[in-house]
């Protein structure tokens, strides 16, 4: 087919939006080299579909029904090798991080991972050193290139066609290929805070005045589904316990967005939350060291902005 | 039980990048040079798993003279042995060939566990474990947080999106890609040190690079720049303002 | 509270003193004439009996002493400062009395009273066997045992009173536990003293004076016996620990050879540290200025330098067993010490309190961090942040474990130049003052007050830690690295000096660096000032200001620097003096690398400072180094709960403040 072969990952025959953009980016290439752009799913059987591509390809087999790389990388060998894509695109999740590698070493080829842009080439293009640099990259030899991409780079269209009929394509595995044996999924209880594993992350300080302050600064929390946490001074006065307390003397958080409220940012603070990838301060003082490391910052009365943006993030979510 | 483990060496993390002359690479001139990250905890893992289970410990570097300080270090916090695979010429190669050249060296070796990270702080294409483990014909698993020696192989615990997480057995040999953070990092003493230098640190010449599958055209800094965006006015313009930011920027929404 | 008991009792005894002293001026010394030939015997017999015993009972110790490891590091030189500090140490009492007047005072008189009746003493024996060489006919000998009796009386009078202390006033400090011993002992000493003021008062010749001979010979001779046992073995080593000390406060010996790594087990004690260990006097100086102990931490210096004592006495020198009781095999002979443990030796801020304070002349920096290096340099240490902060040491350069590009940002937004050889000063940022906002602020004010001055400085390119938390917590591994990287960098921009806002980079760089090598000559930006207080302005509106100074122990105790940053606060303002002040202040609990350790038990070290400081009611707080000025920054909003809080400045800071805005 020569053209380009999106693999999207489903669970429980729903589609995740990284498997969206990554068929966001399947289109954008296809129109850059020219080709078509299909899709395939794997799964033990069914599997949702998107509309606007030349085909779809439902890979259906029982030892599909679990995960394994082996079973994975033994189907979509096959796919491929019947369907001849000059491209294969995957979501760049947990799951394609695990198997796509092996996947192109089969072919002799080596992913191209975690791609955040595709210019005309195609050029692939990647971040390097934890995003100091940007890398463009290219094939260089024949053969089916395979490229992972980014989660959030490319935006996902809304799928407002019919879906596309999958073909079905039933690989060939033997339960023998398959050497690992995976357990089912799980979540750790959460019977103790482990703010060290929240996306999402609450934080109040000093500004908030007294306890009862705090309730406002919940409900955002709430509002945002994120971890509610604090600089020291809070749980010092035992305001919130000492296990929420994040800084050099608590604990050291990496979360995607790190909400600081009334928070000045001592250097104790800062370096428990400077692995945040994104940091929104409000604080009263335009001085205050916090904002010296938010990427949006305001300043302002807590007392009003808080409320507010509660209130309008509950109206984006409704 | 046998343990190697395949680290790298990468520019430190605060090192203030240049972008070399030729646009391909960045200027190595005033740079230092340290453990890769996830590989001080694949590091950390295998030491854990010998302190529990016994055996021994082997950490495999590729890369110029240099990384045998890397190797050192590994040493000191309790490796065994080390195996330096000399190259001046890691840029010339592609994942493929690195993991190729890592495999061959290793044969030799039958280690029942590899363990690495789960990706390098540089290129960060999170592949050569994982390529490495097809070319030697072993079954694998990434990103790892929990090793578990059990009867006829090894129980891991791997680490899915969103606070999921899934048990994996797989018999030996296998490799692993380990996470960050799973452990509690070693600091280096004096002791391990000392001890390390009568450790051996074997060296092996890598084969010359064949061509790649992939290249690396240029490199360039990105436009964009951290910079903090202040937003103002009326505390619901800031809301509505902010929402904004959070759906489309950070995300969250 | 021990003091004033031992006050009441005084004042009772005061008149008896001096009523019994103008009566015995005229009083003449009777001495026994003749002995038989048995007495004779007896007397030879006992004396080396007593002698005998002894020595059966010191001469293991010694042995221990000597066979420990030799201190490599050791040299005699300076001889003058040793032979100084000796006379006003010991024969002076210096320390024993400043610190503690009144027992101090007490205790001097014992001291000396002892020195006067080595003579006396030594006659009395000769006289037992008919060879006394002093009189009370002739004229040398009638003054000296009328000297000797006025000493006499100060000794009964003072050993009673110590007595009192001990027995009855029973400071925390001297510990639960009663010393017997000690009661006997101060016995067999206020025996002494009274059977020989007795000899004044009886008729020569007679049964009485014989008697009197007796009973004094034999508390002599039962004493001598006791003494190795007890801590009154610092009668004996004590003087040679004070003349044989380390040189320098808080001097850490360098590692001698591959196979030392600190002090793991019995085989690293070295010479001084077992006559240090055998010479403690169990006064409890060291535990009742330790900021750990008073805040209910399990550390305790004094039981610290026992359990040394008891393990040299259960395992020897030469004992593998690990000193720290974690890291030993427990066993039925090994029982678990919770004095020497990890946890306590960790709990050490380094304050240097204890070894200030000791009149013995232990150290015990060297003891503690000495336990640290042997955990931390093996490894058997095992803590979440102190592994945090040995890796940003290591992997980031500074203690924060913050990018280096930070300080280079501030460095730039700050404008402050970089050093080039052409000024004068290179101003040494450290972690604080390149990373942390509020000792940036500091900096940013020092800087101004030294453009004031039209003094010409620069920081370095590029700066990493000095190394002192990994120095302080043991380890010498990243301290050497530290170290050695601060001592090229220096070198390579030709600096020549530097001036620090940090007391403990001064202290590092200028002390603990030379085991690698020279550093160029250092001053804390407190001393820089001070020498130019003259042009610097003096806050006239500010004159109502109170402001109380802390003394930081790394400049007060460390470098004695105690008047210097006091003349910079009095320009700013009135000051004020906390309780505890000068070489007695209390520390804030950020020393020793417990800044970046986790929480502590007890009470908050910090707390209890930022409370006593605020207690003077001083509207300022003055501090002189951003650690002090980081830990009151929360402990004085905790303490102070809703009311007015003091503010919080850096005596750069105070300074700058009355700068003109300089334009450009």
């Amino acid at each position: 087919m020569s053209g380009v072969l999106v693999v999207m990952e489903q669970r429980g025959g729903v589609l995740n939006r990284m498997s969206l953009e990554a068929v966001a980016a399947g289109r954008l290439l296809a129109a850059k080299v020219g080709a078509e752009c299909s899709v395939a799913v794997l799964g033990a059987g069914g599997g949702a579909g998107v509309s606007d591509v030349a085909k779809a390809y439902s890979v259906e087999h029982a030892l599909l029904k679990d995960y394994t790389a082996d079973g994975y990388c033994a189907a979509l060998e096959q796919l491929v090798k019947k369907l001849g894509p000059g491209y294969v695109v995957f979501p760049h999740t947990y799951q394609v991080r695990d198997f796509a590698p092996k996947l192109a070493t089969r072919f002799g080829q080596v992913l191209i991972s975690d791609v955040i842009g595709v210019q005309d080439g195609p050029v692939f293009v990647r971040q390097l050193l934890q995003g100091k640099l940007n890398a463009d990259y290219k094939q260089a030899g024949a053969g089916p290139c395979f490229v992972s991409v980014q989660a959030g780079s490319f935006r996902a269209d809304v799928e407002a066609g019919e879906a596309v009929a999958a073909e079905v394509f039933v690989p060939e595995i033997e339960a023998a290929q398959i050497r690992s044996k995976p357990g089912e999924l799980f979540r750790e209880s959460a019977q103790t805070v482990d703010l060290s594993a929240a996306q999402v992350i609450v934080s109040v300080g000093r500004g908030i005045g007294e306890q009862d302050n705090i309730g406002i600064v919940q409900e955002l929390a709430d509002a945002l589904g994120a971890e509610l946490a604090a600089s020291r001074p809070i749980c010092d006065n035992g305001w919130l316990p000492m296990e929420r307390q994040v800084g050099s003397s608590g604990q050291t958080v990496a979360p995607k967005l790190y909400l600081a409220v009334g928070i000045s940012g001592a250097i104790q603070h800062l370096v428990g939350m400077k692995g945040s990838k994104a940091v929104i301060a409000i604080n009263k003082d335009e001085h205050a060291p916090i904002f010296e490391v938010a990427d949006f910052g305001v300043v302002g009365d807590l007392f009003e902005v808080v409320p507010e943006l509660t209130k309008a993030i509950l109206a984006a979510r409704s | 039980m046998k343990i190697l483990v395949a680290v790298k060496q990468v520019p430190e993390r605060d090192a203030q990048i240049r972008v070399a002359a030729d646009g391909k690479w960045i200027d190595e001139g005033d740079l230092s040079y340290t453990i890769n990250e996830p590989d001080a905890y694949a590091l950390e893992e295998a030491l854990q798993l010998k302190e529990k289970n016994g055996g021994e410990v082997v950490v495999v570097c590729a890369g110029p003279e240099r990384v045998v300080s890397t190797l050192r270090e590994a040493l000191a916090k309790g490796a065994d042995r080390a195996i330096h695979l000399e190259a001046d010429d890691l840029g010339e190669r592609d994942t493929l060939g690195i993991a190729r050249m890592l495999a061959d060296a290793v044969k030799g070796e039958a280690p029942d566990l590899i363990l690495t990270g789960l990706q390098s702080e540089d290129l960060g294409l999170g592949q050569t474990g994982v390529v490495m483990a097809e070319l030697l014909g072993i079954p694998h698993a990434t990103i790892i947080m929990q090793v578990e020696v059990v009867d006829g192989g090894v129980k891991v615990k791997r680490e899915l999106e969103d606070g999921w997480f899934q048990h994996v057995e797989m018999p030996l040999p296998a490799l692993l890609t380990i996470q960050s953070g799973g452990n509690r990092l070693r600091y280096a003493t004096l002791m391990g040190i000392k001890k390390a230098k009568t450790k051996e640190t074997a060296t092996v010449l890598a084969g010359a690079a064949v061509a790649r599958a992939v290249s690396l055209e240029r490199v360039y800094l990105p436009e964009k720049q951290k910079k903090t965006e202040m937003l103002t006015g009326t505390s619901a313009e800031v809301a509505a303002k902010l929402v904004e930011k959070l759906k489309f920027e950070v995300r969250v929404l | 509270m021990a003091d004033a008991g031992c006050v009441a009792v005084w004042g009772a005894r005061l008149p008896g003193v001096i009523l019994l002293s103008n009566f015995q001026i005229s009083a003449t010394l009777a001495e026994p004439e003749r002995f038989s030939g048995l007495e004779m015997g007896l007397l030879v017999a006992c004396v080396m009996a007593a002698g005998g015993l002894f020595f059966w009972r010191f001469a293991p110790i010694l042995n221990r002493i000597l066979h420990s490891k030799k201190d490599a590091d050791f040299s005699l030189r300076p001889v003058g400062r040793r032979v100084w500090e000796f006379v006003w140490e010991v024969l002076c009492q210096a320390k024993v009395i400043r610190q503690r007047p009144l027992p101090g005072v007490a205790h001097a008189f014992v001291f000396w009273g002892f020195l006067a009746f080595a003579l006396v003493s030594l006659n009395h024996f000769a006289t037992g066997v008919e060879l006394g060489f002093l009189t009370p006919d002739g004229v040398v000998g009638r003054f000296y045992f009328v000297f000797a009796g006025v000493w006499a009386l100060l000794v009964a009078v003072s050993i009673a009173g110590l007595f009192v202390r001990r027995f009855f006033v029973r400071p925390v400090w001297l510990g639960e536990k009663v010393s017997y011993e000690s009661g006997l002992i101060a016995l067999l000493i206020f025996a002494l003293m009274v059977t020989y003021l007795a000899a004044f008062f009886v008729e020569p010749g007679g049964v009485a004076v014989k008697a009197l001979w007796w009973t004094h010979t034999l508390a002599l001779l039962v004493f001598l016996p006791l003494i190795p046992h007890t801590k009154h073995l610092h009668l004996v080593l004590s003087p040679l620990t004070v003349f044989l000390k380390r040189d320098g406060f808080s001097k850490i010996p360098p590692l001698s050879g591959d196979e030392d790594f600190g002090l793991v087990a019995g085989k690293d004690i070295t010479q001084l540290i077992s006559l240090q260990a055998y010479s403690c006097v169990e006064c409890g100086r060291c535990t009742e200025h330790c900021p750990a102990s008073t805040t209910g931490k399990v550390l305790n210096p004094k039981e610290i330098i026992l359990g040394m004592r008891s393990y040299l006495n259960e395992f020897g020198p030469a004992s593998e067993m690990a000193l720290l009781s974690e890291a030993r095999v427990e066993s039925p002979d090994n029982p678990p010490n919770r004095y020497m443990s990890m946890e306590a030796a960790f709990e050490c801020t380094t304050c240097g309190s204890c070894e200030y304070q000791c009149p013995v002349g232990i150290q015990h920096l060297p003891i503690i961090v000495g336990l640290r290096r042997g955990a931390t340099n093996t490894g058997a240490w095992e803590d979440t942040y102190g592994t945090k902060l040995f890796l940003a040491l290591e992997k980031n350069g500074n203690a924060l474990g913050l990018s280096a590009m930070e300080r280079d940002k501030f460095v730039t937004k700050q404008g402050l130049p970089i050093f080039d050889g052409s000024q004068e000063y290179c101003l040494w940022l450290g972690c604080m003052g390149g990373y942390d906002p509020k000792g940036r602020e500091i900096i940013a004010d020092f800087a101004r007050v030294m453009s004031y001055l039209g003094t010409t400085f620069g920081v370095l390119k590029k700066e990493k830690c000095t190394g002192d938390p990994a120095r302080r917590l043991g380890n010498d591994l990243v301290f050497q690295t530290m170290a050695e990287y601060g001592l090229k960098a220096l070198e390579a921009a030709k600096v020549q000096k530097i001036v620090a806002i940090c007391p403990h980079c001064v202290r590092t760089i200028s002390n603990d660096w030379r085991e690698y090598g020279i550093a160029p000559e250092i001053e804390h930006h407190s001393e820089f000032m001070a020498r130019y207080k003259d042009r610097l302005p003096k806050q006239v509106a500010a004159a109502g200001e109170s402001i109380v100074y802390h003394d930081p122990c790394y400049l007060g105790r460390y470098r004695d620097v105690y008047e210097e940053p006091r003349e910079i606060v009095a320009l700013a303002g009135t000051l004020v003096e906390a309780e505890r002040s000068h070489e007695r202040s209390f520390c804030c609990g950020a020393g020793g690398g417990l800044a970046f350790l986790g929480e502590e038990s007890g009470e908050r070290v910090s707390h209890v400072r930022a409370k006593e400081l605020m207690e003077t009611g001083a509207q300022t707080i003055g501090t002189a180094c951003p650690f002090c000025n980081t830990m009151f920054r929360d402990a004085v909003s905790a303490v102070g709960g809703g009311q007015v809080q003091p503010q919080l400045l850096d005596i750069a800071q105070l300074t700058a403040r009355a700068l003109p805005d300089v334009k450009g």
